[in-house]
């Protein structure tokens, strides 16, 4: 199968891949770039365990192909995470037991990242419908929407 | 103290950080890839298998089908007893001459990719003779019906008749009958399965990663089918994205791909992908009771009467009949009635088979009986709980004896006081305060319901404890992990009792290279016996520590103490040696012999490590619980909202809180889903309908409501040192209990709200006319 010559920005760093065209974006970031915090619990699109940033909008890394990522700017779970220790929103996981397995996690680690770029004061509804597209089968979300809400009040609290 | 601390986990950095290593995340050189040709049909003979083009296809490295495995290699076995021989039952790795499952394996494709496996299988050509598919089991054990296997479709016809319910039934005051049906649905965890084995021929070694669950177990099993050495073979549980019950079984890829990986001497890795997982894991429930309740005229429940049908599907698995031997044992729940009777049927039918998952046969039985009580309460007119309180198990009447047994094992209720329970559950609640019936033309009811579960299932379980030359404390466990907490718990039990801190001490679970021995995880076990193993290999380092500076600067034991990783002499401001000191000591070989050495043993000098075994109680222990809701119902529209969930247990002693809380909650997110969400549909054609996330509904932040949880420590239980119970299935047991018995009550109706799920077309069926 040909393959094409992609490059684009990953995490802050410039990559340049070969990609077949059948290829998705979550398989050439966790296959070609090693970057396997971004997780296929799917792969059609509907548990978001693989979201991941492209140019500033949450994505399916299932659903977007490799050779779609030309130029893009992508942040995925790893560029999310500081070099040592946990982010605020991480860390407030960790806090309000927001995890249990840890395969849907990174997702929604950059579902609440995402969130938390874009509004800093949201609402539990804009929580909710910030993580609604996220499934996660070990929590029942509580923890989750609970360490949302404390991010929100932790980084009102900074201002 | 660490035991009872409400402290976040230990594992959850790495998972936050996108550092887990799930087996989709390994990989080894020159690994290459296998995928599963699967049955497109649910029942036909296969007349041939021709591979000869997809093995031109370049990167195709084999293609392996019935023909190349091992003439006399048997079927998967049972790994737990059954109700009657269900061996004629059992499925093949691969299908012989006649498949009978959509999904079941036909054929392993090897290749350098995924994607050419994927090429590779469209030019399979197989000759199929499609036969007459049965996807109901009523429709399999009539006369005439297409048989599935040779011994008959009805594979087990048994039950209990305890004291006398013909006698009981006769002279009732009251009495309700009711047939309630439990779909099909299944664990469906977010990571699907994956296998990554590799072959060392020359050492003849092979190392399966993607293990879980039952690792030991499974290791066994594999040796026996690949004819090797149980020492040659090591199964490595890699971090796991949930099982809940479904997930770590020994399936008929756990031969493929490591029979793969021998033959073909390259390590291969098989990862399952969604579609593919929802016709090859265990699915579960698919249930249907017949429940007669009687009671005397003082609201005295006198008998249950009760007929049980569960699909198996097309074979039988390593679970063979638990879901329903579980929900049979144990049917009258917390309630101190002796006449009692069931009739269980399973059927086989040409779906994919069915194993446990999350509260196995108890979810089911739950929901059937509480129902029905519901209905002998309206019927009486009686208040619902006030007819629960008249019939539980009082405290003075534990253990319990129920007569009945589960996989070879009498159900006995060890201990708690139900009725105290019952009423702090009820205060917590609030079950008595008034409540708005209706609110913008929503109708509003609550339900309740009480339960048993059982937990700290199995014959046994082991570690291994062992404290390196600085201190590093490491746990290796019998017993794995998929998400629970382990690392966190397991940690916290050695902590409190040698004092070393959560953070210096490192779990290792889930691989047959660490431990001998090793029981697993399931049935909400590994507190109650993992727990058990390390408190007692923790009291012996401890032994050992204080022993051993004993001898050393001989001083009498009784005037040392461990604590904050060293031993001290009572009274002293510096400690006298810390665990890596003693450690040290203990090495085999250190000249700094305690006593002269006798012939050439050194039998103090086996490293200041301890393992410990322990037997199981052979019923477990058994909590007890009550589950509470409110839920509006729209009787226009057949919607459902629940508006707040309330848990109420006791557990005997919290290991962590957060952890305990965590279960709860996740579980009745599941059992949520299970009650109005999930199903796995077929078509009357054996096709299954509902085989992606966008057909078979789980729940999103949106179906959550609010879940609060009142957990008890009042009684702790006797058989096991810690005083716990498992708390991993009480979360979704109660759930479709306390819901339907919810939409009834705000319907004031009690017709249709005995099919699962509830539907908006279920639910508005049950709305009577004239509220409509």
């Amino acid at each position: 199968m040909t393959l094409h010559q992609v490059s684009f920005t990953v995490n802050g760093k410039k990559v340049s891949v070969e990609v077949e065209p059948r290829q998705t974006l979550a398989d050439v970031l966790r296959g070609q770039l090693g970057l396997t915090g971004t997780h296929l619990g799917c792969e059609h699109g509907v548990c978001g365990a693989c979201t991941i940033i492209v140019n500033g909008e949450p994505a399916r890394g299932c659903l977007m192909l490799g050779v779609q990522a030309e130029g893009a700017e992508i942040l995925t779970v790893e560029g999310a995470s500081p070099d040592e220790g946990l982010s605020l929103i991480q860390e407030a996981l960790r806090e309000f037991h927001g995890l249990q397995c840890g395969f849907c996690t990174p997702g929604m680690v950059m579902a609440l990242h995402h969130l938390f770029s874009v509004n800093t004061s949201p609402t539990e509804e804009e929580i909710k419908e910030a993580i609604s597209g996220q499934l996660c089968r070990c929590t029942g979300y509580q923890g989750i929407v609970n360490a949302a809400k404390a991010v929100a009040q932790r980084l009102q609290a900074q201002q | 103290m660490t035991i009872g601390a409400r402290i976040p986990r230990v594992e959850d950095a790495r998972f936050l950080r996108g550092e887990g290593r799930y087996v989709a995340d390994l990989a080894m050189p020159f690994m290459v890839e296998a995928y599963v040709l699967r049955s497109p049909y649910p029942h036909a003979i296969i007349r041939s298998i021709d591979a000869s083009e997809a093995l031109k296809l370049e990167g195709v490295e084999a293609v392996f089908t019935a023909a190349d495995v091992p003439a006399d290699l048997g079927p998967i076995v049972c790994r737990i007893p059954t109700h009657g021989d269900l061996s004629p039952y059992l499925q093949h790795p691969l299908a012989q001459d006649r498949v009978r499952y959509v999904g079941e394996p036909i054929a392993v494709i090897v290749a350098k990719s995924r994607a050419i496996c994927e090429d590779a299988a469209e030019l399979v050509e197989i000759d199929f003779d499609p036969l007459p598919a049965i996807t109901s089991p009523y429709r399999a054990i009539e006369p005439n019906a297409e048989p599935i296997h040779e011994a008959g479709n009805l594979a087990g016809d048994w039950g209990f008749d305890l004291g006398n319910v013909e006698e009981a039934l006769k002279s009732a005051a009251y009495t309700v009958q009711e047939s309630f049906s439990v779909q099909r649905h299944t664990a469906m965890p977010m990571e699907t399965r994956g296998l990554l084995a590799s072959y060392d021929r020359g050492r003849n070694l092979l190392e399966v990663h993607g293990a879980t669950k039952v690792v030991h177990t499974n290791r066994n099993m594999l040796a026996g089918m690949l004819g090797m050495s149980e020492q040659d073979i090591r199964l490595v549980e890699p971090d796991v994205g949930g099982s809940f019950g479904a997930r770590g079984e020994f399936y008929p890829e756990d031969f493929l791909i490591p029979f793969a990986a021998k033959r073909l001497c390259k390590p291969v890795r098989w990862i399952e992908d969604r579609v593919e997982h929802f016709g090859a894991i265990n699915h579960s429930r698919d249930s249907d009771f017949v429940v007669t309740v009687a009671a005397d005229e003082n609201g005295i429940i006198t008998a249950f009467d009760v007929k049980l049908v569960t699909d198996m599907g097309g074979y039988i698995r390593t679970h063979g009949d638990v879901v329903p031997s579980h929900a049979a044992a144990c049917f009258p729940g917390p309630y101190k009635v002796r006449n009692y009777r069931i009739n269980t049927k399973t059927v086989m039918t040409n779906k994919t088979p069915t194993g446990t998952y999350r509260a196995p046969g108890m979810f089911e039985a739950n929901f059937a009986r509480e129902r029905a009580i519901d209905r002998l309460a309206d019927k009486m007119g009686l208040e619902r709980a006030e007819l629960r309180r008249r019939n539980l198990i009082p405290a003075e009447m534990m253990p319990w004896h129920v007569g009945t047994e589960s996989v070879k094992r009498p159900t006995i209720f060890d201990s708690g006081d139900y009725p105290a329970v019952f009423e702090k559950a009820l205060a917590g609640y609030g079950w008595d305060a008034p409540f708005e019936r209706e609110e913008n033309g929503w109708l509003r009811g609550r339900g309740l319901c009480a339960f048993v579960e059982p937990s700290g299932l199995g014959a046994f379980e082991g570690v291994r404890l062992e404290v390196d030359q600085r201190g590093n404390v490491t746990i290796f466990s019998g017993s794995s992990n998929q998400g629970q907490g382990h690392e966190t718990v397991l940690a916290q039990i050695v902590s409190s009792i040698i004092d070393v801190p959560v953070e210096k001490i490192a779990v290792r679970h889930g691989d047959t290279g660490i431990i001998t021995f090793g029981g697993g995880t399931y049935a909400s076990r590994t507190a109650v016996l993992c727990g058990e193993a390390l408190y007692n290999a923790s009291h012996g380092i401890r032994d050992k520590a204080l022993k051993t500076a004993s001898a050393k600067f001989n001083i009498p034991v009784e005037e040392l103490e461990l604590r904050e990783g060293a031993v001290w002499q009572a009274g002293k401001n510096e400690p006298l040696i810390t665990l890596g000191g003693i450690a040290r000591i203990l090495m085999p070989g250190n000249p700094e012999f305690l006593k002269p050495p006798s012939d050439k043993n050194i039998p103090d000098h086996d490293g200041l490590v301890v393992t410990s075994y322990i037997r199981g109680v052979p019923g477990g222990t058994w909590a007890f619980a009550v589950h509470i809701a409110d839920v509006l119902v729209d009787p226009r529209t057949g919607e459902t909202k629940v508006e707040k969930y309330f848990v109420a247990c006791d557990v005997g002693r919290q290991l962590n809180p957060l952890i305990v809380e965590g279960q709860l909650i996740g579980g009745v997110a599941q059992g949520l889903g299970g009650t109005f969400l999930e199903e796995l549909t077929y078509s009357e054609d054996g096709q299954l309908t509902t085989g992606t996330f966008a057909d078979y509904m789980m729940p999103n932040v949106y179906n959550m409501p609010p879940v609060s949880t009142l957990v008890l420590e009042d009684v702790k239980p006797e058989g096991n040192v810690l005083g716990v119970k498992g708390v991993g299935e009480i979360g979704p047991s109660g759930v479709a209990a306390a819901i339907g018995n919810a939409i009834a009550d705000a319907l004031k109706s009690n017709t249709g709200l005995n099919i699962l799920p509830f539907t908006p077309e279920r639910v508005l069926s049950a709305v009577p006319t004239v509220t409509r």
